[in-house]
């Protein structure tokens, strides 16, 4: 009988709860098979925790702290690979700026006129921006991500993924760089 | 003393988080006063920024489908 209950509280859960997760971290991680995966642990999780749910907050708002947690977890494995990255940035710096370090001149920022005033909030700026997001290193997305979507200090950010605070400053710095180019290229000029 | 674009790019990001002293703060200003290039990546930075947050609170359509919700079920009765 409990065998039961329990099975059709699953289906509750994943029927009620599962797109509603997907939607929020499918715009924070690059992979969609991660996605997914970061869906089903954070319902495992709950699942093999609910003796410890006090019921003080809702299940949906339980949920996504767990699965907040989840994301952060998958970021900081990334920030493993920091060394590898940031070897990269002088090489990379040098496509935006000169030896003086001014802007390099296949690198000005374009005028981007009127356009961007209404069309930040249409789906053709969501799907390019999602595009450029995913052109960023694993690291920088999530440094970006977690600055941005979920409004966390760099102050956090440094201790959320372990990392120094100038490893922070230029991996935050490298991203708007390249995610503003990305998205004037294939925005803005097209 | 006048600061480079990259330097004042990186200020842009800091000046978000109140992180410039008041000589770094003037600086920047200086330099965006009299750099164009700059004046713009400032202005696009806000711009995007603007539609990040918005992204991140407007709602998607992405679904599972019912295979996809079915396998997390099964993963679910599997530990009940």
């Amino acid at each position: 009988m409990e065998l039961s209950r329990n099975q059709k509280l699953a289906t509750e859960w994943v029927n009620e709860y599962a797109n509603m997760l997907y939607q929020y971290v499918i715009k924070r991680v690059k992979d969609n098979h991660i996605a997914k995966d970061l869906v089903q642990d954070t319902l495992l999780s709950a699942w093999k925790n609910i003796e410890n749910y006090t019921g003080e907050a809702s299940v949906k708002t339980w949920l996504f702290t767990i699965l907040k947690n989840k994301i952060i977890d998958h970021y900081r494995k990334s920030s493993n690979r920091i060394t590898e990255e940031l070897s990269n940035t002088e090489t990379e710096q040098a496509i935006f700026f000169d030896s003086a370090d001014h802007w390099h001149k296949k690198a000005f920022p374009m005028d981007w006129g009127t356009r961007t005033q209404h069309s930040i909030e249409t789906k053709e700026f969501y799907l390019i921006l999602t595009k450029c997001k995913n052109k960023l290193k694993e690291i920088q997305a999530a440094v970006f991500n977690l600055k941005y979507m979920e409004d966390l200090s760099s102050k956090e950010i440094c201790k959320e993924l372990n990392i120094t605070e100038s490893n922070y400053w230029v991996l935050i710095h490298r991203a708007k760089i390249q995610l503003r180019y990305c998205l004037e290229s294939n925005w803005i000029l097209k | 003393m006048g600061i480079n674009c990259k330097t004042a790019v990186d200020f842009v990001s800091k000046k978000e988080e109140g992180k410039l002293t008041i000589v770094q703060r003037y600086q920047l200003w200086y330099h965006l006063a009299i750099c164009y290039l700059c004046k713009r990546f400032y202005q696009q930075n806000n711009i995007i920024i603007k539609g990040i947050k918005h992204h991140a609170k407007s709602t998607t359509n992405k679904q599972l489908n019912k295979e996809e919700k079915d396998i997390i079920i099964n993963v679910l009765k599997d530990n009940c």
